[in-house]
Formats: C-alpha cells, sequence, structure tokens
C-alpha cells in the first residue's frame, strides 16, 4: 500500500515538473525576449525625441505619434513632471505626444540614457512576461535666441509586458513576442 | 517443207507477242503496286503533319509537303491533304518565329536588366538608416518601396534562431523605422518573391 501511494506520489511531481519545464523557456530565448523589449524603450526615446523636435515636419511627427500609440498598451498613461511643481500629471500616450509638439520652446532636446531592467520580465500565471525598465531622461528647452530656459531630469520607470502570440502569415504559423509599453511613471525629477 | 518454216515462224512470232503482252500486263500491275505504296505513305505523312504526330523537323517537313505536291499524284483525297498540311506548316512556323521573336525580347530584357546598376535592399537599409534629412530617406524609402509587390509585404524580424518573431510589420513600416531609429541592425535572412520579381515576404535577422 505504500509503494503504491509512492508511485503515485512521484507520478504526480513527475507530472507537475513536466509542466512546469513545458512553460518554462531557455536562458537564451529569454535573453533574446529581454534585448527585445529593451530595444523598444530604446525605439520610444527616439521616437519622442524626432516628435519634441521642432525641425520635425508635421506630417512625420504624426505617422511617429501612431507608431508610439502601437507601443503601448491601450490604456497606458506616461506621467510629465516638473521643477515648478509637485504635481505629476498623467496623459494618454496620444495627448502626452501632442503637448511635447506644442511645448512653447523654439528648440527642444530631449536625451535618454542609462536605459536598464530594474525589474527583469517574469513569467505570470496567465504566460505574460512582465518586467519593468527605467530610465533616465534630460530635457532642454531653448528660447528663439538658442538660450537654455529650461532643464531637467527624470527618472521614470516603465511596466512592459511581453506575450506570446501567433498568427497565420502565407500559410505559416508564425509564433512572436508582442511586446506591450505600460505606464510610464514619473520616479523623481531634478536639475 | 516450207510450210514447216512458215508454221514455225508464225509460232515463234505468236510466242513472242503473248510472252511480250504478259511481261507488260505484270508490268503494268507492280507499277500500280508501287504507286499504290507511295500514294498510302505519302497520305500517312501528310496526316502526320497535319495531327503533329510526324517526327520530322518543320523545316523536313516543308520539304516533304514539297516532294509529294510535286509527285506525279492524282489523288483528290491526297490534294486536300496538301493544302491542309500546307496550312498547318505555315501556322507552324508563324509560331514559331514568334517565339524565337518573344526569347530574343526576353534576351535583350535580361541583358539590359542586367547591365542597369541595381541597388540592393540591403544596401537600401543602410542609405535610410544613414540619410542625411528627412527628405532624402523618404526618397530612398519609395526607391526601396519599388523592390516590393505592395508597401503592404509582410516583414518578419527573428529575434533568434529559436523560431521566435517580433511582432510581425510591413516593409512601408519597416523602412521608416530605419529612418526613425537611424541603424540599420538587421540582414536579410530569406525572402519571397512573385512572379515579376517583387518581394512579397522578407524575413530578417539581426546582422
Amino acid at each position: 500500500m505504500k509503494r503504491i501511494f509512492l508511485a503515485v506520489l512521484m507520478g504526480v511531481f513527475m507530472l507537475a515538473s513536466t509542466e512546469v519545464k513545458a512553460q518554462d523557456i531557455s536562458p537564451e530565448r529569454k535573453q533574446a525576449i529581454d534585448s527585445l523589449a529593451l530595444e523598444k524603450v530604446r525605439d520610444l526615446s527616439k521616437y519622442i525625441k524626432i516628435v519634441g523636435s521642432k525641425d520635425t515636419p508635421w506630417s512625420e511627427a504624426n505617422r511617429v505619434i501612431e507608431r508610439v500609440e502601437e507601443l503601448f498598451a491601450p490604456d497606458a498613461e506616461i506621467g510629465v513632471s516638473s521643477l515648478s511643481s509637485q504635481k505629476i500629471n498623467y496623459y494618454s500616450v496620444r495627448k502626452y505626444l501632442e503637448r511635447l509638439m506644442r511645448l512653447n520652446y523654439d528648440k527642444v532636446e530631449i536625451e535618454w540614457y542609462n536605459i536598464e531592467y530594474v525589474s527583469d520580465l517574469q513569467r505570470q500565471p496567465d504566460g505574460t512576461y512582465v518586467g519593468v525598465i527605467t530610465i533616465f531622461q534630460t530635457f532642454k528647452g531653448y528660447d528663439k535666441e538658442g538660450r537654455l530656459v529650461y532643464k531637467d531630469t527624470t527618472k521614470k520607470d516603465i511596466t512592459i509586458y511581453v506575450k506570446r502570440k501567433e498568427t497565420q502569415i502565407g500559410g505559416r504559423l508564425i509564433g512572436f513576442w508582442d511586446v506591450l509599453l505600460g505606464d510610464m511613471r514619473v520616479k523623481e525629477t531634478t536639475h | 517443207m516450207r510450210n514447216i518454216g512458215k508454221v514455225l515462224f508464225v509460232s515463234l512470232i505468236a510466242l513472242f507477242l503473248i510472252g511480250g503482252t504478259s511481261s507488260c500486263n505484270s508490268k503494268k500491275k507492280m507499277l500500280k503496286q508501287e504507286y499504290e505504296m507511295k500514294l498510302q505513305q505519302a497520305k500517312d505523312d501528310l496526316n502526320a503533319i497535319i495531327n503533329d504526330q510526324s517526327d520530322l523537323t518543320l523545316d523536313q517537313q516543308i520539304a516533304r509537303i514539297e516532294e509529294i505536291s510535286n509527285g506525279d499524284f492524282n489523288d483528290p483525297e491526297l490534294n486536300e491533304l496538301i493544302e491542309y498540311a500546307k496550312l498547318y506548316v505555315k501556322l507552324a512556323e508563324e509560331e514559331k518565329l514568334k517565339e524565337e521573336r518573344r526569347a530574343e525580347e526576353e534576351r535583350l530584357r535580361m541583358e539590359e536588366l542586367n547591365n542597369i546598376p541595381k541597388t540592393s535592399l540591403e544596401d537600401y537599409f543602410g542609405k535610410i538608416a544613414g540619410a542625411s534629412s528627412i527628405s532624402s530617406a523618404n526618397s530612398l524609402i519609395n526607391e526601396a518601396l519599388e523592390l516590393f509587390a505592395s508597401p503592404d509585404a509582410i516583414v518578419l524580424i527573428r529575434i533568434n534562431s529559436f523560431g521566435d518573431y517580433d511582432r510581425p510589420t510591413t516593409a512601408v513600416e519597416y523602412l521608416n523605422y530605419l529612418k526613425d531609429s537611424k541603424e540599420a541592425k538587421m540582414r536579410i535572412y530569406e525572402a519571397k518573391y512573385d512572379d515579376n520579381n517583387k518581394i512579397t515576404e522578407l524575413e530578417l535577422i539581426k546582422k
């Protein structure tokens, strides 16, 4: 009786471990997904720079805004802070970018740096990988004489969602990793 | 005695005449048989030409029809077959000429295409990413799009060698991405083309 119980227990254990293995992905694949998500944040930094630049034609800025919207989850919000106020305002992605386009400076420079994971992508029970990437943003606004009239540095955290999806292309089933950016929260703003 | 001589002479003449007539008849018979055989062969050859079953080349077919036409046949059916066969080879000759013209035009077109210095798609990737202005990047994008069957041609980006991909995109979006990111980090892994040699599906992988 004891032997049967042990055999059943072993069976259950083996089944469970097979289930875990099926859900896990190899470190090499995980690394590729980590890099993919990081790349999306780097892309975002370039897009924000393009939209913020006063040299970007309106049509180009609008095209880029559409690309940025595709990068984010539908309800994602972006936080905006200022040295002159303690308040942090949150806007939808489109609203944030449209405000950025209309900022009352003659020249705007936006740089992102130290883009890295603060929380690695972790698999959730529904199969989605969730992580947090932090970035530092330097914002500089110039007047028409070319004088720097505003500058701040903001640390922001971006939640990342990565989900495995499948699509049929030319009769082939393609498995892809869909990276979506979530809220971009302001952590601190300094001079 | 004199009578015997006469009788012998007459008999000889008779024998000669009988023998001569018989030989002439068989000769005629033989000629007729030969004629029938040649006529049948001519009909068979013409039918084979008309029904596209002849083993002869087109030039040999023309020569054979000519030979039959010049033959001393007097057969209405054969004459009709000759007309059909002449019409058939005329059409076949025209088709052959058309085919030769098509082949020559294709050869010249290929020669012309090969002489045009072409920018490869990967060259365009680098040029678009490195373009000095938005307008020059846009004109390069338009040139590069000529290589695709449609601006919406699917572009797949492999993120590793395990069959994992990034979200599928399109040709126009990927080329614009190169302009925005100012980096060309991908190379062509595989491309599918349509009958016009335009890309219908592109698969990229990191360099």
